[in-house]
């Protein structure tokens, strides 16, 4: 089986050179034949990266320990479905599942069946393969899946009794689907930068450049329209794919790792963190682009910033060159992607600098109360917030070269420039709707700005009667406020669809605002050591430990803490916070216990082993923390809602004309 | 003044106000990022000042207090295996006090009072290490506050 997984291993690297090879050969000198076996060798190698993982796959899940993965990460004694998880566990395997989803993502995007001719199609897709063909070679070179053990062990080490958790089969995958999938927007933006505008169109007609197709105009498309038509799905769904992915790693840290937070600000975190912010101002530039043919050149620059900070982020969990609390060890394969990141970056600001003629905006922005003067504000807030997260991330390192001295930047580093950018996002978010395209809203528009303003202001001064004093949380409140009455109110008189799914994400936006505000500015923690049958008041509640346990189970022991909580006389909920020793890692884990409601969760903890009927507990309050979850989902729900595709836009994007093959610099 | 000038110069508040929100943060946060070597040649520098340590807990060093509000442990030196460096921390601990992260300040006295303890997450992909090899993943970080 090693042998086979190594051949198909090598196969796919060598297919996949060839078919990027291929495609850009026929791109450029428009040979079919050659293109031809471009696609069969793309399509073979991504059989053979699909031959890769069912090998590991199946290895992992029969424990087939001659593979030295298999021996690393899985055991026994564990669950086939985690042991199947630990495919995307280990440094080999995450790349393998990254490459073979880019694969199978190229061949979607290449193959799937529209009508439409997209002359980019063909060079993104040799793109796309160069790519798969890269991460292939750092496994080949660097990192090997394959690797058989130098004798086969009895059992493995087994998986780290952290990951055995239901969320971490999905977090790792759905993280690397999203850093796969934002390389289709880079792979187009980089086609239609290299070939540059159409031949023949020097002047463009302003629908062509807004987006919207003018019947009776007979000037071809420009090249970079259809970047921006087969963008944006791409973009949504890598954005999509991304933000569940990094919420899916905050809920693991909340419920597994015991210290009743979500987000701590750390290397690894801010790496999937700051391309999702990125992407997330591509997405709103490719709107301007489309309806007023402006932000061309940003959207582009971003568009390739978000694919290279995803190997930026790669970089950062494997070269072990950030301190990190949780990096991945030291390897080459780091570099690798470290310069894969600077040629991007090189190569991109040379791309759109060459190209800035055919990038002109199509017209200046007209007001700077319309609502691309706004998403433009929007757009610098997040990416200035992207660019203060890397520089912190990169703080360890920057200083060590400027000052010979390693120094390292908090948590308030990051909160300090979160605070006044969430504001003017939160702002912005609430001006959107009621925003026009190309002009200042009108007076009817801005009246409904107005009230929706003082509902604000009346929210904001219930919520201070309620006892809410923090100036901070008081102006999250009154914004919130006037951003979800905006956005519902907008839905009275026009119901598009995108105009529903841009309502849903603002408002799980705004849900997920409330939830990191509450959580982050209301939270406590009380440190109390109780006796079995003793209580304690905190926090409003009554907290009495009726009786500390302890049981053995196959593969660990649990000792829990069972706590009955009540509030103003009544029970609410027994709690049982506990440690497990995991038996064959000989280590305790800690196991919270939240109750979770509306108003806020209450999280309880046992410090350590429990000894002569008395127990440490650390007792946290988190107010309105379940609206960072329940925000975080109607978020996608709503991406996903503008994501389904739609008849009508087809139908039009089947009127663009048939493009030739493209011959750039040809003549 | 055009659309253009007046955008350009909301522009630049914002980076200016972010610029300088980021400036005020990181002054109130900074730490030096040191190794237990570093603090035992050369703790003059840094008495008094924020520091992060990492380094690995001292075999056999850990004593936990029966109601586990304190605890005291040193951090192995790499140069010299007799000399480490003493932590003092009162707070719960976190759970695998292996290799560590340390935040604290320096006393004049060698000692490092800490504030925070983390756990961190070594390296344990390279074969050959310690096979009771506790944390094999990109995230892993129990940690305890004050």
């Amino acid at each position: 089986m090693n042998t086979l997984g190594q051949i198909s291993l090598f196969g796919a690297f060598v297919a996949s050179g060839y078919a990027a090879f291929a495609c850009s050969a026929s791109w450029r000198r428009g040979h079919r034949g050659i293109g031809r076996s471009g696609d069969v060798a793309a399509v073979l190698s991504v059989f053979l990266l699909t031959t890769v993982t069912a090998v590991l796959g199946w290895a992992l899940v029969a424990k087939d320990f001659r593979f030295a993965y298999v021996a690393q990460y899985s055991s026994l004694d564990l669950p086939w479905h985690y042991s199947l998880s630990a495919l995307w566990v280990g440094q080999a395997g995450s790349l393998l599942c990254w490459a073979w989803m880019l694969g199978v993502l190229a061949l979607l995007y290449c193959f799937w069946p529209r009508r439409s001719a997209n002359p980019l199609r063909r060079p993104a897709f040799g793109i796309l393969m160069a790519y798969v063909c890269f991460l292939t070679a750092t496994m080949v070179f660097g990192a090997d899946p394959m690797t058989p053990s130098l004798d086969a062990p009895r059992d493995g080490l087994g998986l780290s009794p952290l990951l055995q958790h239901p969320v971490m089969l999905l977090h790792p995958p759905v993280v690397l689907l999203g850093y796969a999938a934002w390389a289709v927007p880079f792979a187009l933006a980089i086609a239609g930068l290299v070939s540059g505008q159409r031949k023949g169109d020097g002047s463009l007609s302003p629908e062509w450049s807004a987006g919207r197709r003018d019947k009776n105009s007979t000037t071809p498309a420009p090249l970079f329209l259809f970047f921006l038509v087969e963008a944006r799905p791409w973009a949504l769904f890598a954005w999509v794919a991304l933000g569940s992915g990094i919420l899916l790693g905050a809920f693991w840290a909340y419920q597994e790792l015991g210290w009743g937070g979500y987000w701590s600000w750390d290397p690894v975190e801010n790496g999937s963190l700051i391309p999702w912010l990125t992407g997330t101002a591509l997405i709103h530039a490719l709107m301007a682009w489309e309806h007023r043919g402006v932000l061309k050149k940003t959207s582009l620059a971003l568009a390739i910033a978000t694919f290279g900070l995803c190997n930026f982020a790669t970089f950062l969990t494997r070269s072990g060159f950030f301190s990190s609390l949780h990096a991945f060890s030291e390897s080459p394969i780091g570099w690798m992607f470290l310069v894969a990141m600077l040629g991007l970056a090189t190569m991109g600001g040379v791309l759109v600098f060459m190209r800035r003629r055919d990038l002109r905006p199509a017209r200046p922005i007209e007001s700077v109360w319309s609502r691309e003067a706004l998403m433009l504000l929007c757009i610098l807030a997040m990416v200035l917030l992207a660019t203060v997260a890397l520089v912190g991330t990169l703080s360890t390192t920057l200083s060590k070269w400027i000052l010979g001295q390693s120094i390292v930047v908090g948590p308030p580093f990051y909160n300090n420039v979160l605070i006044p950018l969430g504001l003017i996002l939160l702002a912005g978010l609430g001006a959107a709707p009621v925003s026009r395209w190309g002009k200042a809203p009108t007076v009817l528009r801005q009246k409904r700005l107005v009230h929706s303003t003082c509902a604000g202001g009346i929210v904001a001064a219930v919520a201070c009667a309620q006892g809410v004093r923090q100036p901070l949380a008081l102006a999250v409140a009154w914004l919130t406020a006037l951003a979800a009455i905006t956005a519902v109110d907008v839905l009275r008189f026009r119901v598009s669809r995108r105009q529903v799914a841009r309502a849903l994400v603002h408002l799980g936006f705004l849900g997920l605002v409330i939830g990191v505000t509450g959580s982050s500015l209301g939270s406590r923690q009380h440190e109390v050591v109780l006796r079995e049958g003793q209580s304690t008041a905190w926090a409003g509640r009554s907290i009495r430990l009726i009786r500390l346990t302890q049981e053995d189970q196959a593969d660990k022991i649990v000792a829990a803490a069972e706590l009955e909580i009540s509030q103003n006389g009544s029970v609410v909920a027994t709690l049982a916070p506990a440690q497990h020793l995991y038996r064959h890692q000989d280590e305790w884990t800690t196991e919270v216990a939240i109750h979770s409601a509306w108003s806020g969760d209450f999280y309880t903890i046992v410090q350590g082993p429990e000894e002569q009927g008395k127990v440490a507990l650390t007792l946290i309050e988190k107010p309105l923390i379940r609206w960072l979850w329940l925000g975080g989902w109607i978020t996608g729900a709503g991406a996903l809602v503008g994501l389904w595709p739609k008849r009508r836009t087809s139908k039009a994007i089947r009127e663009m004309p048939i493009a030739e093959p493209q011959q750039p610099r040809a003549a | 003044m055009t659309t253009g000038r007046k955008l350009a110069i909301g522009g630049a508040v914002v980076v200016g106000v972010t610029a300088y929100m980021a400036c005020l943060g990181g002054a109130a946060s900074w730490q030096y990022y040191l190794t237990v070597d570093e603090c035992l040649t050369c703790p003059d520098g840094h008495v008094g000042a924020r520091v992060r340590v990492s380094g690995r807990v001292a075999a056999g060093s850990l004593e936990i207090a029966a109601d586990r509000t304190w605890a005291r442990f040193s951090l192995e030196s790499s140069a010299d295996a007799s000399n480490g460096l003493p932590v003092v921390y009162a707070g719960p601990l976190p759970d695998k006090m292996v290799e560590v992260v340390v935040q604290g300040r320096l006393e004049a006295t060698g000692l490092l009072r800490a504030e925070k303890v983390l756990t961190r997450c070594a390296s344990k992909y390279e074969p050959g290490e310690r096979p009771s090899s506790d944390n094999r993943d990109s995230r892993t970080g129990a940690e305890a506050t004050r």
